[in-house]
């Protein structure tokens, strides 16, 4: 349905984006998960047909968005990171504002923006302008005025930054609720792993402008397959512990906390022992040594270095 | 669509009332203050210098002619003092001068005080008087003596005047020495028996009259700062409008208006149209107050509703200018300047202030190439009683003005990502 082929933007010599393949089927839901940086925001202004790539295309239905947009912008809605919303006006100012932007009129427009405002909860609080509005309720209208023009395709950048745990909630079970009910197609970027995990069927993950792993969550996961993921708990660690950890030859990777240290290590190794020996040599006192499930966090890890909301 | 971009923008003025306060109240309060406070200066006919002369009349003058007259009627015969009498009547030397100092042209810039000259001394330690004229006792009688029956000496009148306002001394010693030689021409033609009616000099000849070089009408200051006031203010329009757009880009407004398919031109004309619609609005409500309170009546109202059109016009190129220079380098600090700085200076420049091209013409010629200076000439020429085709070259002006601000911002809007 959706096509991202050899996507590239390069702004003066810094690639945003380099050489980015995706497909998107119909009525999937796709996360795209990266760090703050990582070329996702850039990525969607391109499939969105907002922004000229430097090399590659997007195909809608094999045709060019690139070339000839229009088809495209017809069966998409976008809700971007930023409240696009004219806070001075009401919410029903504003659907009915962007719905005869859809080209909406009388009656339907009027049916539409009814259902919009049942969708997001805010029908009681139409007449309010939305800068009275608090951070959830604007995230909500923000996604409801994409949803006016019934999308084939919905598009969201990080549509639940900086909201309450209520509010997020309620936009993921929305999200979650229009693709079983609508067959929407979904391209939805974060950086919180724990909403692409709920939300998407397949996932792919940016570093860098580069697309660094791609696939369902249980094959994404299993890219940990031939590691495991060793949590160390303590009051405190003293840093010539960590220092042995991390020196250790079969660490791979570690992140460490206050009271939690995680190591990557290869499964056919016994760390558990390990670990143990070198806590007693520093005589730190261990809380807890305990083998983790690998998370899509850790694969991130793993692949980058980095956490995701570094 | 356009109508609802229109609407849209009228929504967002109409939902700030602080903007809207200094959009609409602003100019109406500084027409206000402006006006009120400037007439005097501005109001045409009238002078920036005031005279203010104290006259001190020690004896009652037609009690003098009285005595005179029943002091010569044994002496003379009837018909002659019949004659005698309504000369004198008709003629009387501080009957006259008060005549002068109160005539029609006059008035705005003179004002006599009648003093007791029981107050004498108070007047004369006053220094808001430009004169002080002093009729001494018998100073009738004596003159109608003198030119009458050639006897006694020609009396004087006493006259102080304030070293502190040479002006307006100028002006009282210029009119009083006129005054005297009209009178010992009157004489000099009664003595010789000429008809005083054959050389008579008037009034206004004596006094000078104050004419306005301008031959056509002159405005009040209501007028004048009316004008200013809407062709100064209806300028932050386009900065408002300006402010407005770009908002709409940083927030992704303006990308989500273009995913929707609609095309960036589009929306480009949108606020070129509501620039132009909105600063009509304007004009057209703080005109309306000027009607309203000061009375300002429009002659030609073709002439004037073309004016406003076409200054709305320009404003519109404006706002469109400031919202695409303010897309292409990201930043809303262009509107900001154009707020704070270039208003105020076209409005100098214009003569929202003061009419500085009536004294400095180079300025006058530079104001007339501000889309806010062509209006106000025009505006103040429809008032003057000039014609639409009069103010011709203003409003061609203001068209070309509207028009190339298009054409560059139009080259200035991102093409980019508005291209299909």
């Amino acid at each position: 349905m959706i096509e991202l082929v050899d996507l590239t933007k390069k702004f003066k010599d810094a690639y945003a984006v380099k050489n980015l393949n995706m497909f998107i089927e119909k009525g999937e839901i796709v996360g795209l998960l990266g760090p703050n940086g990582a070329g996702k925001s850039t990525a969607i202004s391109m499939l969105s047909s907002l922004l000229d790539p430097t090399g590659g295309d997007v195909r809608y239905d094999n045709k060019s968005i690139i070339k000839s947009p229009s088809a495209f912008r017809k069966v998409v809605g976008m809700v971007p990171q930023e409240i696009a919303l004219y806070e001075d006006l009401t919410a029903e100012e504003n659907l009915r504002f962007f719905g005869r932007i859809y080209q909406l009129r009388g009656k339907e427009l009027n049916r539409k923006i009814d259902e919009v405002l049942e969708q997001i909860g805010l029908t009681d609080r139409r007449k309010e302008v939305v800068k009275k509005y608090s951070g959830g309720m604007k995230r909500r209208l923000n996604i409801g005025v994409a949803l006016l023009h019934d999308p084939e395709v919905i598009i969201m950048d990080e549509p639940t930054v900086g909201i309450d745990p209520q509010s997020r909630n309620y936009i993921l079970e929305t999200v979650k609720r229009f693709n079983e009910e609508r067959k929407m197609t979904v391209l939805y970027t974060s950086h919180y792993m724990e909403e692409v995990e709920f939300l998407c069927d397949r996932i792919y993950i940016m570093d860098k402008g580069n697309l660094i792993a791609s696939g369902t969550k249980e094959e994404i996961k299993r890219i940990l397959s031939s590691e495991n993921t060793i949590s160390i708990k303590a009051e405190r660690f003293s840093t010539d512990f960590i220092e042995s950890i991390k020196n250790h030859p079969s660490v791979n990777r570690i992140t460490v906390g206050e009271k939690e240290i995680l190591i990557i290590v290869p499964r056919a190794v016994n760390m558990f022992s390990e670990v143990i020996r070198i806590a007693e040599q520093f005589h730190i006192e261990l809380s807890s040594v305990d083998n983790k499930a690998p998370t899509l966090e850790d694969v991130f890890l793993h692949l980058t270095g980095r956490a995701l909301r570094d | 669509m356009l109508w609802n971009i229109i609407k849209k923008q009228g929504l967002i003025f109409f939902r700030n009332p602080q903007e809207l306060l200094l959009l609409i109240a602003l100019p109406m309060v500084l027409i206000t203050i402006l006006g009120t406070a400037l007439s005097g200066f501005m109001e045409a006919g009238s002078s920036p210098i005031t005279v203010k002369i104290a006259l001190i009349e020690n004896e009652s003058e037609p009690e003098q002619v009285d005595r005179f007259l029943h002091e010569i009627e044994k002496e003379l015969p009837p018909n002659v003092l019949v004659g005698i009498e309504e000369n004198i009547n008709q003629s009387m030397p501080i009957t006259a001068l008060k005549e002068v100092f109160t005539d029609e042209s006059m008035k705005d810039f003179v004002e006599l005080d009648y003093v007791n000259p029981s107050d004498r001394d108070k007047v004369l330690k006053d220094n808001t008087y430009t004169s002080i004229i002093e009729v001494p006792k018998n100073f009738t009688y004596e003159l109608l003596k003198y030119i009458v029956l050639g006897e006694s000496e020609q009396p004087s009148l006493k006259i102080n005047l304030n070293e502190g306002s040479h002006v307006g001394a100028g002006i009282v010693n210029n009119i009083l020495t006129q005054f005297q030689d009209q009178l010992s021409l009157g004489v000099f033609l009664d003595k010789n028996g000429i008809d005083p009616s054959v050389i008579a000099v008037s009034n206004e000849t004596v006094v000078g009259k104050m004419t306005t070089i301008d031959e056509k009408g002159s405005i009040s200051s209501q007028a004048y700062y009316s004008i200013g006031m809407v062709v100064m203010n209806v300028l932050y329009i386009a900065g408002s409008i300006g402010s407005h757009a770009f908002r709409e880009k940083r927030s992704n407004v303006f990308d989500r208006i273009i995913i929707s398919d609609v095309s960036g031109w589009v929306y480009f004309i949108g606020v070129l149209l509501s620039g132009t619609i909105f600063a009509f609005m304007q004009t057209i409500i703080v005109f309306t107050f000027s009607w309203l309170v000061f009375g300002i009546v429009w002659p030609d109202l073709i002439a004037f509703f073309a004016t406003t059109l076409a200054f709305s016009f320009s404003v519109g190129g404006l706002a469109v200018l400031l919202s695409a220079i303010s897309y292409r380098i990201n930043s809303v600090s262009i509107t900001s300047f154009f707020s704070s700085v270039v208003v105020t200076l076209l409005s100098v420049l214009g003569g929202s202030f003061f009419p500085i091209g009536d004294f400095l013409p180079f300025f006058q010629a530079i104001g007339n190439i501000t889309p806010n200076g062509a209006s106000m000439s025009a505006y103040i020429s429809i008032l003057r009683g000039d014609s639409l085709l009069d103010i011709g070259d203003h409003l061609i002006f203001l068209l070309l003005f509207a028009f190339s601000l298009v054409i560059v911002a139009a080259l200035c809007f991102p093409k980019r990502r508005i291209s299909k």
